[in-house]
């Protein structure tokens, strides 16, 4: 006989002689049985799939928040990763577009938008932007109004002193503290008016606008890791400039490790700190290291502190762990803008927060809890 | 178990060893050797680079802006660009794989590619 | 005669199949692609040294396409492949030889399994940077080798004697 000798001969004689057999139909019994466990259990173990095909991959967008967004994951192929990394930023560029303040996107209505008709008109927005203001109105409280959306008045002053300074650093000047106070008279947030049975948003003020640059990309990276969670995505990590989120952690268990960048760029060292993070949680830093220019030699970052209205410069940089990365940009911001002896109460009587405070010297104060993070 | 599995079990412990000084002299020589810089514009490769030999590379785009990367030392950095931001030029330089510096203004990704692995899987800027 | 032969059979397929059901519900978590205690080929042994090489190959081939169909996808199915034939090719021509014990076969068997799926791997995802694994992958395969080989003769000497039945 052809077959004889190859599996299927086996199995042919098996299947056909158990009829008379008790033994051998015990046994393909059994083997049902397996296979009926195996199936029914497969479910809960689908997501291990095979450990040892899984490549790592690493996707970089840059045309989100303008920021760079990297996204890290592990798939058989590239082609899959692929898949994944561009569902999350179809979902970050619809964020990006809601919450945009400079530019306009056919049929969105966006903050621009809401900024334009200051004074004019509600306008009917997503009801991700509504989430977001509501969400901004929280943080603003949390905070005590360190961090304020309603602010775009003064940051937008800062932000063309900032930029006229870079580009000609020879004449870079400080915006007149007149031109910044006049312009504060128009941040009150109770001006910023929430319809939400109606979805419309309205600035009372015609003098105020909306910057949302505290709140915004914490607050999308938070709701595009939940859709990622809810999509079934594992292992994954998601830096949107700087504010890192994770799923998991590495493919074989271990947990994801993060560098804190170095406050002082000109140093060889490239992190001041590594950290490994739990499922879940978020890592994000604020300082003085990258947006900011020079006026007589001083430094003026972008991070305007509400009460001086000025560049807060008590610390180099701020970091944050927490569990929400909504959170966690808004309060690395306020921590900034605050003393150490403010920042580390409201740090240590918040549950799930843990902070970092580098001097522009290298000298380091912890939270309570922060130093349990730390590798190395 | 006979003699002859213990030999077994000796000369295949032996290969192993054997073979891990091997492949890590290998790697030395070779991953350092290979790593790149390699240069994106709105997503294109406009150039790769080996990461060992110093230079400096003006990249020059369409609309007459242009970032300059340097690269020394196994280190690759942008030390000056026509960006109103100069972000790409305050962040630090970069060495391991997957490492980059963005220019967004000029949509210009600088990264390196096939260098020493990195212990970390990300960093806060 | 027949029908005791066919019931080993079966029984050491499923036992071959349970073993990797066990070893894929306790994945080594080491780091390296490829590294598997090989408990199957416990069953796998059992039947070359009771049985003869064709009904150990059968066993063998079987085993992968159940645990291919069930746990995992094509490309794992054909690493499986590539490590079985390896690992079985050597270990039929290390028992030919009589130079080694059921244990010196096993280690064999375990080594070659994994070096087979590396190779693979590596000619399908056109990688070299896989050779690094090759050496602790080589470990791994000789320490699980002993131990399956060691088990693998008590069970052997165990069951010798009933096995002129077959």
């Amino acid at each position: 006989m052809l077959l004889q000798g190859t599996p299927c001969f086996y199995l042919v004689v098996l299947i056909g002689e158990y009829m008379s057999k008790g033994k051998v139909l015990g046994v393909i019994l059994i083997i049902l049985l397996i296979v009926f466990i195996v199936f029914t259990r497969k479910g809960l173990f689908g997501k291990g799939d095979v450990a040892e095909e899984q490549n790592r991959y690493t996707a970089t967008f840059i045309d989100i928040f303008d920021t760079r967004t990297e996204i890290v994951g592990y798939a058989p192929t590239e082609d899959e990763f692929s898949k994944k990394a561009t569902a999350l930023r179809e979902e970050l560029i619809n964020y990006n577009n809601l919450y945009d303040i400079y530019n306009d996107y056919e049929g969105v209505n966006n903050i621009k938008t809401i900024n334009d008709n200051a004074g004019v008109q509600p306008v009917v927005v997503d009801e991700k932007i509504i989430d977001l203001l509501k969400f901004s109105k929280e943080m603003y409280a949390a905070t005590d109004g360190r961090v304020n959306i309603a602010m775009g008045s003064v940051l937008s002053i800062w932000h063309r002193y900032r930029e006229a300074g870079v580009d000609d650093p020879e004449n870079a000047k400080l915006p007149p503290i007149e031109d910044l106070k006049a312009a504060a008279e128009h941040t009150d947030i109770e001006n910023l008016i929430i319809d939400e049975t109606a979805k419309t948003v309205y600035l009372q003020d015609p003098e105020m606008s909306l910057d949302v640059g505290s709140t915004a990309k914490g607050y999308a990276a938070q709701k595009t890791m939940e859709f990622a969670r809810a999509q079934g995505y594992s292992n994954m990590l998601l830096s949107l400039g700087g504010n890192i989120a994770g799923i998991d952690g590495r493919i074989d268990g271990t947990p994801f490790r993060l560098g804190i960048q170095n406050p002082d760029m000109d140093s060889d060292v490239d992190y001041i700190k590594k950290v490994d993070i739990k499922d879940g949680q978020c890592v994000v830093s604020s300082g003085d290291y990258q947006r900011y220019y020079e006026v007589d030699g001083k430094r003026y970052c972008h991070i305007i502190n509400p009460d001086t209205l000025f560049p807060s410069d008590t610390f180099a940089q701020v970091s944050i762990i927490t569990d929400d990365s909504g959170m966690a940009d808004a309060f690395s911001t306020a921590l900034y803008n605050m003393t150490i002896e403010d920042g580390l109460e409201f740090v240590n009587t918040n549950d799930n927060i843990e902070a970092m405070w580098v001097y522009a010297d290298g000298s380091i104060v912890y939270s309570d809890n922060f130093e349990q993070y730390l590798v190395d | 178990m006979k003699r002859n599995d213990i030999i077994l079990i000796a000369v295949l412990l032996v290969v192993s060893i054997g073979l891990l000084i091997g492949v890590n002299i290998y790697r030395k020589n070779n991953t350092s050797g290979s790593a790149k810089v390699e240069v994106t514009v709105d997503g294109k490769v406009y150039g790769t680079y080996p990461l060992d030999e110093d230079r400096q590379e003006r990249i020059e785009l369409a609309d007459g802006s242009y970032n300059i990367l340097k690269i020394s030392d196994g280190k690759a950095s942008v030390i000056e660009a026509s960006c109103p931001d100069k972000i790409c030029v305050n962040t630090a330089d970069i060495h391991y794989t997957d490492e980059t510096i963005v220019c967004l203004p000029n949509k210009v990704v600088v990264k390196i590619v096939n260098g020493e692995e990195n212990d970390v899987d990300g960093m806060t800027r | 005669m027949k029908t005791k032969k066919i019931t080993l059979i079966g029984l050491l397929i499923a036992l071959a199949f349970v073993l990797s059901y066990v070893e894929f519900l306790l994945p080594l978590s080491i780091g390296i692609p490829g590294a598997k205690i090989g408990l199957a080929n416990l069953a796998i042994m059992v039947a070359l040294f009771l049985l003869g090489w064709q009904e150990a190959l059968m066993l063998s081939i079987v085993r992968v396409i159940l645990v291919g169909f069930t746990f995992g996808n094509m490309a794992m199915m054909m690493y499986s492949l590539a490590g079985a034939a390896l690992s079985f090719a050597a270990m039929l021509i290390a028992k030919k030889t009589k130079k080694f014990s059921i244990t010196g076969v096993s280690v064999i068997g375990g080594v070659f399994h994994n070096v087979g799926q590396i190779l693979v791997a590596m000619a399908v995802l056109e990688t070299e940077q896989l050779i690094y694994y090759l050496p602790f992958l080589i470990v791994i395969g000789t320490i699980s080798g002993i131990v399956i080989g060691i088990i693998a003769s008590m069970i052997h000497k165990r069951i010798k004697g009933i096995s002129n039945l077959f």
